[in-house]
């Protein structure tokens, strides 16, 4: 039980490693996403693969920053390896078919049916962007929800390339796992209902906000 | 000619297949078109180019006497606004039935308050008040078609353009949206109908339009 008074700090470290993976997610997904949807070739060929690296085993992008990450890999020299800003780096790869591939599709279809709608309805170019993004907004913001989620509640990534080191990269994932094998499993669970509530209210934000602006 | 095609080819992007070739059409106000012609003649695009929504790859289109695509974006919007496509898949705005509807009021100018106002206006009148609070994507296929429907008529466009419109309405409201359409006519409105239904088009249509292939068949 000595885990519990560092539990809010744990909660606290999940949510700014997870939220900056995101938004540092966003800083190339975005862009990507809207490259693709001006290239009609690259995108035939890109959007499968992104849409089949949705799933991709966490352990697997773990396995491979470890490789580049350790004292004797290309990228050893860094000194990245057991620090948070490795789990960041991770997740944001891991968030990025997600994202991108939501956003393609967004742009793609959302955007180009919508603004067509409001062209014949007499929008100007502007109008109809505008009225493009109130249509597309949602999907994207409901993406970025799933990726925070999916970042929030990975293990492989955050226990390979961050080490579970108490005070510095423990996250909620690698604590419970640390507490189930310490057989402290109110703790453990304790973790885990805290981590689905941040999951579950993450994704009822995003609908409270939805529901004020459409309702 | 309020809408008048000169030598109109066009073809989707990233396609090679003419889709129209060689269109000379036009369309007036104060009358009934009925452009007809089997699936993928290519009744869509030609609407859509008269529409001044897709720009032709040859040829040019003509709004109340304007060649509409050299003209500069402040002076097409205002044309753009006289003429109103209604998709045959009917595409709805998240939201409510009243905000649709009162959409193209609003982005004219209109008060918020005022656009509503006419919009219930017109749901009341064709008996359909229930709808105005309705969410859109609660709708069932014919209550959507005809809210896309009622969304273009309130703008009181010169020009009406309805890509198949009756598809999936019930002999009621396909009256009804008949009798407005005969009454936007008497208005002065030039409607222009896209279906493959030879009865409607025998039985509203003052000028029939015949398609095929892509190529606007010479009436004879
Ligand atoms: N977005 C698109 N990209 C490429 N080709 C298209 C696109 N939309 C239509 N086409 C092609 O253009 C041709 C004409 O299509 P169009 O939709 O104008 O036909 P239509 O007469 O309206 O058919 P329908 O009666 O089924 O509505 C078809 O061969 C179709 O395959
Ligand atoms: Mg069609």
């Amino acid at each position: 039980m000595f885990l519990m008074e560092t539990i809010p700090l744990i909660i606290l470290r999940t949510l700014w490693i997870s939220g900056t993976a995101v938004v540092l997610s966003l800083l190339w997904s975005l862009p990507l996403a809207y490259l693709l949807s001006r290239k009609h070739g690259l995108a035939k060929i890109m959007v499968p693969v992104f849409d089949a690296l949705i799933g991709v085993p966490t352990v697997l992008i773990g396995l491979v920053l470890y490789m580049l990450f350790s004292s004797r890999g290309p990228l050893g020299f860094l000194g990245l390896l057991y620090t948070p800003y490795a789990i960041i780096i991770g997740e944001a790869i891991l968030v990025t078919p997600l994202i991108t591939s939501t956003t393609y599709h967004v742009l793609n279809n959302v955007i180009s049916t919508y603004g067509e709608l409001a062209l014949t309805l007499g929008a100007t170019d502007k109008q109809a962007m505008m009225v493009a993004l109130r249509e597309g907004l949602p999907g994207v913001l409901a993406s970025i929800a799933m990726a925070f989620s999916r970042a929030s509640g990975e293990l492989g990534i955050a226990l390979m390339v961050g080490g579970n080191i108490k005070g510095y990269t423990r996250v909620m994932t690698t604590a419970i796992a640390l507490e189930v094998s310490r057989g402290e499993f109110e703790s453990a669970i304790m973790l885990g209902v805290v981590l689905v509530v941040i999951v579950v209210s993450t994704s009822i934000a995003i609908r409270f906000l939805q529901r004020k602006v459409y309702g | 000619m309020a809408i008048e095609f000169s030598n109109v080819w066009y073809r989707y992007p990233g396609s090679r297949k003419w889709v129209l070739s060689s269109v000379d059409v036009g369309f007036d106000e104060s009358r009934i078109y009925v452009v007809f012609g089997p699936n993928g003649s290519g009744k869509t695009t030609l609407l859509k180019i008269a529409s001044l929504i897709y720009r032709p790859v040859k040829g040019k289109v003509f709004a109340w006497g304007y060649d509409y695509w050299s003209l500069p974006n402040s002076k097409r919007i205002e044309l753009r606004r006289r003429i109103v496509y209604v998709h045959e898949k009917p595409v709805l705005f998240k939201g409510t039935v009243e905000y649709n509807i009162a959409y193209g009021l609003m982005i004219r100018g209109l008060d918020r308050h005022e656009a509503l106002v006419k919009a219930r206006v017109l749901l009341e009148k064709l008996g359909l008040s229930y709808l105005a609070d309705k969410k859109t994507n609660g709708l069932s296929a014919g209550e959507a078609q005809l809210v896309a429907i009622l969304r273009a008529i309130v703008l009181e466009p010169r020009i009406l353009v309805l890509d198949e419109p009756f598809a999936h309405l019930d002999s009621s409201k396909r009256d009804k949206i008949m009798e407005l359409v005969l009454e936007l006519r008497e208005n002065g409105t030039g409607v222009v109908i896209a279906s493959h239904d030879v009865f409607l088009a025998k039985a509203i249509a003052e000028r029939v339009i015949v398609v095929e292939n892509g190529k606007v068949l010479k009436p004879d």
